[in-house]
């Protein structure tokens, strides 16, 4: 909980917030912490995420194990339609206590096939992809357990501030788009 | 704080330049699996301008934000930067959003739409990409000039076919490497230099993988892909094209299971995606033993036989009776490549009545019996029998279709290939749509022999008149090989029995006393002509990296290619369907194409005619030895030249689509071969094709000596005693291995060079069940070591004179088995998707190589490799960093529907 507070410190507004993010290239953003990968840093992530929307979901309190809330992001345009989920399991990117909320955009990165509607909670997968049976780890950052796609589910950066879980950011580019920002 | 937390392996683009509206726009395939999508390149400056989001403003012709199913998405992983004439460019690979044949749409498998991230760039993991040749000196690779490179090569070539004769000088090579680099390579092995010590990357011979359906008339590639689409029932057996021919599920078997109810069985040890998926639609998953497939055809033809289920027309008309058997210079079904003046009656029958007398005569075919050696209920062998073959209401027949792949014909080549051979005969598969027997296939088809083979050089052979290839495992290890020209392959871990031939590499070369310790050519040059006649041996390697061990350890001098994208290319597909694979970048450093090194080397050599001056002209001097071939391409040489083009040009002309051979001209029209053995064709004239085509029988009818099919006995019996020893003992489970959908290139491009892979399997991987993981305390994450300590060598060569002398007991009998031992490790998935007392891992993971205990023993009859088959004992070794981390490896289950 300490974590959830100090980042909920620097979201006392919003500017101050991007203002910390872009100058001190903190590694950590949300409730992921980014390798230090050659040509990668947490300043990329953290300008990344001083970028986006800050986005209100839902509150920790109203949330059930295994019931998926719907919401979009980083807009309401199309393909923006994203999956907030807590998976009763620990998760990479999770939040909360248990650090087992995690949420995602819904469209498959092979060819856009819709996966609302496909959570399994015994696994903690979304999927199979109606089109072409693509299956995700949401427990690992969305990563493919089998198919085709040629990108990782785009797992939405999440913060928590008190009771209400936000939207901050993006890992991965939104099937359909060329920028995640311009819809 | 930080445990509370967590880190992907790398952070993903979350934009990606589009290409402008006047990119340059290039075609291409896909590098990898046979089925070869086709692909469009966008070029554009590095510095843009770039295309905009609007149709009319990018090359991809598409409004962005994209909906599903649209095609000509560009994902981060599909685009990349590289030098074009000197300039850096963006360039985007993406599916062809255009197509209308193969991945119809631009679908595209995981492998394919990565293939941005196999072009070389000094900012990616392909940085490492060979630039130069080197040379080992004191023991270190450094580089040197071409000159130097290849003059100490072609010297070294010179004097070993001199002094230790042609059949010392040995070339291995990757044999799909294009049309343009196989034809270069195999003309100066065969028809200038003449020597038999040639083998293919995966086997140790030269050698046809569907051995079976060889001598019975089939083609291994006759379908198309269509035909997975039209079929009414699908057999699979020893794949999943889900996990390894992605487009031939997603766009064809996919379609038929929609749209027309089409039935899929598959067999494999291995419950995957696509049998889960085939099960949930109608379709059965038949859990065989490793190695048992031939118990299984001969119950499924036993059962169709006794309920009369075979098609009778079919049977009348193009199986070969006794009077076919016996024709053609007495030689009869005999004329075939195992069996002429060879196996003598061991094989061949008089017709179907002798054939179905034989198979009710068989205890192997009885239900019961074949349902214990299999391991699969009887209930579901007689459901599969029904699926394929029982008529529908009012006699109408049900449209089968038969594919297999490596877990078939790998384990058991000859007997396995020959039985479902037969079972496609009975069932009147070929020739008609949906009703096709075939390979899937593995890589493309790029090979094309620039000269025959020297089999009457080759010292195997066995009993009665007929020679084997030579078995260059074997030949090496007996230290034959003086000089070894390695090209586009890992050799040692690709091979049976791997730890045992790394000792040899490492005995010959590395072991030698003759170590090059100068710079100067002349130097150098006694150096290595002191190691070869001391027995020791000089290895070339020519690839795109340098390859761990044979690059790295054994090899004096590495030459660097150029290969995909780099050169202009041809190659066929699984369906025949030849493609011009465009350059669109400068190679890397001073590499060049597979075709230009060996025209060099073969002129250092000093033999003429190499002097190409461009891969098109390598290709139409190669487009006459594809004549007759079932990738005939004559036309387009033919043609080219009328009309003043190159080949290459004109077969750009074709694009994504390109043109589905064998090809024939009429008048100067091309025609293509949507399938063969099409006995209903009516396209081709009357007079035969013009020109310079062949149409040979298999185009219009089986490819025999009669153009009838040759019904096979397949005895269980020549396997029995090798299949005995290698069935697990004590605690040994089976051991087997495959591909799995997200690797194709193990052995550099997925693992070695992608993160976006690398996050998915950064290690080699054990699936086991979980009754077999509970016994012996493994959970999902563990790292297991997988050992045996009696993997079966065959060493020396065999001149086989008594009948028996070539199966197991014989060889075991004469001393020619060696029992040594090898391990690897892996990660532990424990999954029931994998069958009780099996355990399954990658192929081929070079760190790791599962054929480090894969038996060295081929099929004595078609010298095929048992890649599949081997025994060993799992335990856990301890955990690996993938059990508790979120970034890497996933141990979810692989068949969640």
């Amino acid at each position: 909980m300490a974590r959830e507070n100090e980042i909920a410190t620097h979201h006392n507004n919003c500017l101050s917030r991007r203002a910390f993010l872009l100058r001190s290239g903190m590694v950590a953003a949300g409730s992921l912490v980014l390798p230090l990968v050659p040509g990668l840093n947490g300043q990329t992530l953290a300008a990344q995420v001083a970028h986006y929307p800050r986005m209100f979901i839902t509150r920790i309190s109203t949330l059930e194990r295994h019931t998926p809330v719907l919401f979009n992001y980083p807009d309401h345009q199309r393909n923006s339609t994203c999956m907030l989920v807590k998976l009763g399991a620990r998760a990479g990117g999770g939040l909360g206590p248990a650090r087992d909320i995690v949420a995602f955009n819904t469209l498959c990165p092979h060819m856009g096939g819709p996966l609302v509607g496909t959570y399994k909670p015994a696994e903690q997968v979304l999927g199979p992809c109606p089109f072409h049976q693509s299956l995700y780890d949401l427990t690992r950052h969305g990563m493919i357990i089998s198919g085709h796609a040629t990108e990782s589910l785009p797992q939405v950066l999440l913060e928590l501030e008190g009771n209400d879980i936000y939207a901050v950011g993006l890992l991965g580019l939104i099937y359909g788009r060329h920028d995640n920002l311009k819809a | 704080m930080s445990n509370e937390t967590s880190s992907p392996l790398f952070q993903p683009a979350d934009s990606v330049p589009l290409p402008p509206r006047d990119a340059d726009v290039l075609t291409t395939c896909c590098d990898y699996c046979i089925v070869a999508c086709g692909y469009k390149v966008y070029r554009w400056p590095a510095e843009g301008p770039h295309g905009g989001p609007e149709k009319g403003q990018n090359a991809l012709n598409r409004n962005y934000t994209l909906g599903p199913m649209q095609g000509n998405w560009l994902g981060p992983n599909q685009f990349t930067q590289a030098l074009h004439n000197g300039r850096l460019h963006n360039i985007a690979i993406v599916a062809d959003g255009d197509a209308d044949v193969v991945n119809v749409g631009g679908d595209h498998s995981i492998r394919g739409g990565c293939l941005a991230q196999k072009v070389y760039s000094e900012n990616k993991l392909t940085r490492d990409r060979l630039k130069h040749p080197l040379l080992r000196i004191d023991g270190v690779l450094v580089p040197v000039s071409w000159d130097l490179a290849l003059d100490v090569a072609a010297e070294l070539s010179k004097y070993v076919i001199q002094r230790h004769g042609e059949s010392a000088w040995a070339l291995k090579y990757q044999s799909y490497q294009f049309f343009e680099n196989t034809y270069a390579l195999t003309r100066l092995a065969f028809r200038s230099i003449n020597t038999p010590a040639v083998a293919h990357h995966d086997h140790p011979s030269i050698v046809s993988g569907a051995s079976g359906w060889v001598d019975i008339g089939y083609d291994p590639f006759p379908a198309a892909y269509e035909d997975f689409a039209l079929a009414d029932c699908i057999l699979i057996s020893g794949t999943d094209p889900y996990e390894t021919k992605t487009i031939v599920w997603n766009e064809w078997i996919l379609k038929g299971i929609r749209s027309n109810n089409t039935r899929v069985i598959m067999v494999n040890p291995r419950k995957t995606m696509g049998a889960a998926f085939a099960e949930r639609h109608g379709g059965l998953h038949l859990d065989v033993n490793p190695g048992s497939d031939t118990a299984l055809h001969l119950a499924l033809q036993r059962i169709i036989l006794e309920n009369g289920w075979e098609d009778t027309d079919f049977i009348e008309q193009w199986v070969a009776n006794k009077w076919d058997a016996d024709s053609d210079a007495g030689q009869g079904t005999r004329d075939t490549p195992r069996q002429w003046r060879t196996t003598w009656d061991r094989f061949q029958v008089d017709g179907f009545r002798a054939w179905k007398q034989w198979l009710l005569a068989q205890e192997e075919s009885r239900l019961d019996v074949a349902a214990r050696i299999t391991g699969i209920s009887p209930e579901k062998i007689r459901q599969a029998a029904e699926m394929m073959a029982r008529p529908r209401a009012g006699g109408k027949r049900v449209k089968t279709t038969i594919a297999i792949e490596k877990g078939n014909y790998w384990s058991n080549n000859y007997l396995n290939t020959a039985s479902i051979g037969n079972l496609g005969v009975i069932l009147g598969c070929g020739g008609r749509p949906g009703r096709a027997i075939t390979r899937l296939g593995g890589h493309q088809r790029g090979g094309r022999n620039g000269g025959r083979y020297p089999d009457w050089k080759s010292p195997n052979k066995m009993p009665g008149r007929r020679r084997q290839r030579l078995d260059l495992d074997r030949w090496v290890e007996g230290g034959h090989v003086r000089f070894a020209y390695v090209v586009g392959t890992t050799w040692i871990q690709a091979m049976a029995g791997s730890q045992a031939l790394s000792e040899t590499f490492q005995r010959l070369t590395r072991d030698n006393p003759h170590q090059v310790r100068s710079r100067d050519k002349q130097q150098i040059i006694e150096t290595l002509k002191q190691r070869v006649d001391s027995g020791g041996m000089l290895v070339v390697n020519q690839d795109i990296y340098l390859t761990n061990p044979i690059g790295t350890l054994f090899a004096d001098i590495v030459l660097p290619a150029a290969t995909w994208g780099e050169s202009n290319f041809t190659r066929c597909n699984g369906e025949r369907r030849i493609r011009l694979y465009s350059k669109f970048y400068d190679p890397p450093g001073e590499a060049k194409p597979d075709w230009e090194i060996v025209s060099m080397l073969a002129r250092k050599m000093g033999f003429e005619g190499y002097d190409w001056r461009g891969p098109s002209e390598v290709f139409e001097e190669s487009c006459a030895f594809s004549r007759g071939t079932r990738t005939d391409h004559q036309v387009l040489c033919t043609l080219a030249g009328l009309r003043g083009m190159t080949a290459h040009e004109l077969l750009r002309s074709y694009g994504t689509t390109g043109l589905q051979c064998p090809l024939f001209l009429d008048g100067n029209e091309i025609l293509e071969s949507k399938r063969l053995h099409a006995f209903e064709r009516k396209d081709i004239p009357e007079t035969g094709p013009a020109g310079l085509s062949v149409q040979r029988r298999q185009i219009m009818a089986f490819k025999s000596h009669t153009g009838k099919l040759n019904l096979l006995k397949s005895p269980w019996g020549i396997w029995a005693d090798f299949y005995a020893f290698m069935q697990p003992r004590g605690d040994e489970l089976w051991v087997t291995n495959g591909r799995i959908n997200e690797i194709w290139q193990s052995g550099f491009d997925d693992v070695q060079r992608r993160r976006y892979i690398q996050q998915r399997w950064p290690e080699n991987y054990l699936e086991i069940h979980p009754g077999d993981a509970r016994q012996r305390g493994i959970e999902s994450g563990d790292r297991v070591r997988i050992a045996s300590d009696r993997v079966p060598v065959q060493k020396g060569l065999i001149l086989g004179i008594k009948s028996d002398d070539m199966w197991f007991s014989g060889l075991m009998k004469h001393n020619h088995i060696e029992l040594v031992s090898g391990q690897f490790e892996a990660v532990a998935i424990v999954t029931p998707a994998i069958k009780r007392g099996v355990v399954f891992s990658n192929y081929l993971n070079k760190s790791n190589p599962a054929n480090s205990i894969t038996p060295r023993v081929p099929d004595p009859l078609s010298m095929n490799y048992r890649f599949k088959i081997s025994s060993g004992v799992v335990t856990k070794i301890g955990e690996s960093p993938y059990k508790n981390s979120f970034a890497q490896m996933s141990f979810k289950r692989r068949t969640i529907l």
